[in-house]
């Protein structure tokens, strides 16, 4: 399982974690607050200058922008056969430059750096017995079963296809649910083992 | 077999991690055609099984945890989609939808296995497709039309009606989540569904 993270180093890639959530945040609350078409466009243009800066890094995660401009191109194509063709272009806008601003951070920030930011955040919620330290731990299992779970799946599937020629389809499902659960018993009892508890 | 009646943290972690992974997986899975042609994606049939087998707390955590992990950059939604942006995006309602939508569907599947403890058959069907019903149909759904009324300015029915197409296949999953449900407690007799 790749990140989204680009090891082609851009400008931003020096920037703190810390500095870009912030600024994130703040020109998010900015576009939802302007209304009017004028301040939007600006702001998008600004966006994608921005976004451009970050040269090809930025625009090998094209893929990632593609549904939401074809997303965008329909609610605008909406409101303009409804006779709003304003509020249309806003929200396409403003949806297109949040998520091009989201992009740039997640293209330029490394994993590892926003999960710190994020442990921070949320360490005040460790005293309401969120399990925050194991962050890290249940992700690194998530992606570790996620492989596990996929390599059964194409033994099942194989399996079916050597017996009747075709896919196994959803028919799958129910022994690839089972045989998941069995793996997450024994992952269960290896950690608590190793854990405690 | 190990039994997992009792369910300390350490032991849930494995369970939270791995039904994080299902959900993963199934955005990998290509997309289904039905015949009267509307494409579903099993991810929110991972959201239903997930409230269905696991009950509301872990439930929480398992999605909110693939949520974490979306949003720190893991192309994890279905088309490989992941990183903040996803949350900026018109059907941003639908992620606030599943998790929630799992919560609900874990309590509406404890209250009813607590009132008929032990269900194998019909009533253990029924069960699991109303609480996958309730928990990833109706309230799903409330915050993805919520989302696409902020997002994209429609007006109420006009999202719901942008929504329909999609109940087909919708039932179609709570169909399948349901039997599946059943398969898991015919076939590991030692899954408690009227945990917590």
């Amino acid at each position: 399982m790749r990140s989204l993270y680009s090891t082609r180093r851009t400008w931003l890639h020096g920037v703190p974690a810390w500095t870009k959530l912030v600024a994130l945040s703040l020109a998010g609350t900015v576009l939802m607050l302007t209304a009017e078409v004028r301040g939007i466009a600006i702001a998008a243009a600004a966006v994608l200058a921005l976004f451009a800066s970050l040269g090809p890094a930025g625009w090998r995660q094209w893929r990632m922008l593609r549904g939401l401009l074809i997303a965008s191109g329909l609610i605008a194509g909406f409101h303009w056969a409804m006779g709003n063709p304003a509020i249309g272009l806003v929200s396409a806008l403003r949806i297109m430059a949040a998520a091009m601003l989201a992009l740039m951070l997640t293209i330029t920030t490394r994993f590892d750096d926003l999960l710190t930011v994020l442990e921070t955040i949320l360490s005040p919620l460790r005293r309401l017995g969120l399990p925050v330290g194991r962050i890290a731990l249940a992700i690194g299992l998530t992606l570790r079963f996620a492989e596990n779970f996929y390599a059964q799946w194409q033994r099942l599937d194989d399996a079916h296809r050597a017996r009747t020629g075709r896919s196994g389809g959803l028919r799958l499902l129910a022994p690839l649910a089972i045989r998941a659960l069995q793996t997450a018993e024994r992952v269960a009892d290896a950690l608590a083992a190793r854990l405690g508890g | 077999m190990t039994t997992t009646a009792t369910m300390t943290s350490t032991r849930s972690l494995s369970y939270i991690a791995l039904f994080a992974a299902v959900i993963a997986v199934f955005g990998l899975i290509p997309k289904i055609d039905l015949p009267f042609g509307v494409p579903i994606t099993l991810q929110s049939l991972g959201i239903m099984l997930v409230g269905c087998l696991l009950g509301p707390k872990r439930a929480f955590y398992t999605v909110g945890l693939f949520l974490v992990a979306v949003a720190l950059g893991l192309p994890l939604l279905s088309g490989g989609r992941g990183g903040v942006a996803v949350f900026a995006a018109p059907s941003a309602g639908f992620l606030l939808g599943w998790l929630l939508g799992a919560v609900v569907c874990g309590v509406s599947m404890r209250q009813f296995m607590k009132r008929m403890p032990g269900a194998k058959g019909k009533g253990l069907l029924i069960a699991a497709f109303l609480s996958s019903l309730v928990g990833g149909i109706v309230v799903m759904y409330f915050f993805g039309i919520l989302g696409l009324m902020l997002a994209a300015h429609l007006s109420a029915t006009q999202a719901t009606l942008a929504m329909l197409a999609f109940v087909p296949g919708d039932l179609v999953k709570c169909a399948v989540c349901a039997v599946l449900v059943q398969s898991v407690a015919r076939g590991m007799p030692s899954w408690r569904l009227d945990r917590d």
